[in-house]
């Protein structure tokens, strides 16, 4: 499978700095988005930690016991998903710690959102309100939840989806690396098709642009480093509040293949 | 002794202590709190002591009971809070009771937010607390363990069973797949399900699987007893206890 990816940021309309942290690592397929919090420029030293702690994490030789770090090893995941787990752990720890030794820096802290594709096999590890999002088949499913207050109230029926979009507190939230020593993570997997698309965003996207016309820009522009532009620009239009970050990744079938492959889809059609 | 206080436009229509009994709330006369209007059911709320905590809890009313401005099934009371039912509200005094010191992100959050913030611990765990009083309508209680598993009703498949216990269940021909399809024509990865923290969901993948004869769209969660339809492979998913 070939993989086309792209990533781009931009500190928004209102904001100064920009907080928010992503990187690509082409030779591991890793994908990882944070964004900072914390007064002053210690949201962005929380997620350029982050980011740079999960990056050293999986790309090190060693191979993890699995529990290091965490107390509990769930058996049910790849031990590829558990590294990219453990990574995610290291960073919280890493940022506590940091933030725990330098008085400046206490309160700060960052979301974490980190794809890791082997194969076909993708990894997803999540903290926060940042979001990967799958565009399969022409329908975006959100593959994270976020761990923000209003979320977790619609997730009880508390609140409409409409009321958290209004809500003031938005920006609660009730997980993020580095406020303190252990952190419950999310992970799940996904096996990856040809013609899926990624996108990770950091919610200056989510807040300012509607899922639809996320969907329809990822269909649009099937360049990712277009779509990346084209989503900040979206975003920018409607207000640019906060900073904006995304990933795009596009997957598509190995090119030598293709005659065959066409051959193939277009007999399965049928059946 | 806390108490509570039925208001109508600000003014005072009946006050009462809230003591080991429930107080009620509704439209019938025989009401603690009998409230006079058609918006409010005959028997609509009550509100009670539960571990030391004033709880609302709503008795299916047709129109809803709110606490302040969110609707609820059930909520942990504060000092301060007003239940809303129809037009008239109650207020909720419980300063003789404060035994609990009550912090929520809903009060300290009140001005509004613009810097991203994380509750802290001590708020995060009554939270979670009074989530799990909001009423145990967990799908998988804690009594006994339930399995999830996919019986093959038909299709060219060796095995009839499988069990859903890794995260991520791949139904296909490819070498990572669970459900191993057969054939020369079948996708890799057809279809594929993930185990989340409130149940399995299945997606779709080179093809639509069908469940109870509706293709699906993104993904779904799945009931006990679905019919999941792919590639000519006819499966049900069970609990198995």
């Amino acid at each position: 499978m070939q993989i086309v990816s792209s990533g781009l940021s931009d500190v928004g309309r209102v904001r100064t700095n920009n907080e928010d942290s992503f990187r690509i690592v082409e030779a591991l397929n890793l994908f990882i988005l944070s964004d900072g919090m914390g007064g002053e420029a210690h949201g962005e030293v929380a997620s350029a930690m982050a980011v740079d702690v999960i990056n050293k994490y999986c790309e090190s030789e060693k191979e993890d016991s699995g529990a290091t770090v965490l107390d509990e090893v769930p058996a049910n995941i790849s031990s590829q998903t558990r590294r990219l787990k453990n990574a995610v752990a290291q960073a919280n720890f890493q940022i506590f710690q940091s933030a725990q030794k330098n008085p400046e820096q206490r309160g700060m802290g960052a979301t974490i959102t980190a794809l890791w594709l082997k194969d076909t096999l993708l990894s997803i590890a999540h903290v926060g309100d940042s979001r990967a999002y799958l565009l399969r088949n022409g329908n975006l499913q959100q593959l994270t939840n976020d761990h923000s207050l209003v979320a977790e109230q619609v997730r009880r029926g508390l609140i409409t989806p409409q009321q958290a979009e209004e809500s003031e507190m938005q920006s609660v939230l009730l997980r993020a690396l580095g406020a303190h020593p252990e952190v419950e993570i999310d992970v799940d997997e996904v096996e990856i098709i040809p013609r899926d698309v990624l996108l990770l965003c950091s919610d200056g996207l989510t807040r300012m642009v509607t899922e639809p016309e996320i969907a329809g820009a990822l269909q649009a522009e099937m360049v990712p480093s277009a779509a990346a532009e084209r989503l900040i620009a979206l975003a920018n239009e409607n207000g640019g509040i906060d900073n904006i970050t995304v990933i795009v990744v596009r997957f598509e079938d190995d090119a030598n293949k293709g005659w065959f492959s066409w051959m193939r889809r277009g007999s399965a059609k049928k059946d | 002794m806390a108490k509570l206080s039925l208001m109508f436009e600000n003014k005072l229509v009946k006050e009462v202590p809230i003591g080991s009994r429930p107080v009620t709330i509704g439209r019938s006369p025989d009401n603690d709190l009998p409230v006079d209007n058609l918006a409010v059911s005959n028997y609509h709320a009550r509100v009670y002591f539960e571990a030391g905590r004033l709880v609302v809890e709503d008795l299916d009313s047709l129109n809803g009971t709110f606490v302040n401005d969110l609707r609820v099934e059930r909520a942990t009371l504060h000092d301060g809070d007003s239940i809303w039912v129809g037009k008239h509200h109650i207020k909720v005094d419980a300063t003789a009771d404060a035994a609990i010191p009550w912090d929520t992100g809903r009060k300290t959050a009140a001005p509004k937010i613009n810097e991203t913030m994380v509750l802290d611990t001590k708020v995060r765990r009554e939270m979670i607390q009074q989530a799990a009083a909001m009423g145990e309508r967990a799908q998988f209680s804690a009594g006994r363990m339930k399995v999830a598993t996919l019986v093959i009703l038909s299709g060219n498949i060796d095995t009839k069973e499988f069990t859903l216990t890794n995260k991520l269940t791949v139904i296909g021909k490819s070498p990572m797949a669970t459900v191993r399809l057969k054939g020369w024509f079948k996708p890799k990865m057809a279809a594929q399900i993930n185990q989340r923290d409130d149940g399995y969901y299945l997606g779709t993948g080179d093809k639509v699987p069908r469940v109870n004869g509706t293709p699906i769209t993104g993904t779904v969660r799945l009931n006990d007893g679905d019919l999941i339809e792919i590639c000519g492979v006819r499966m049900n998913f069970i609990f198995r206890e």
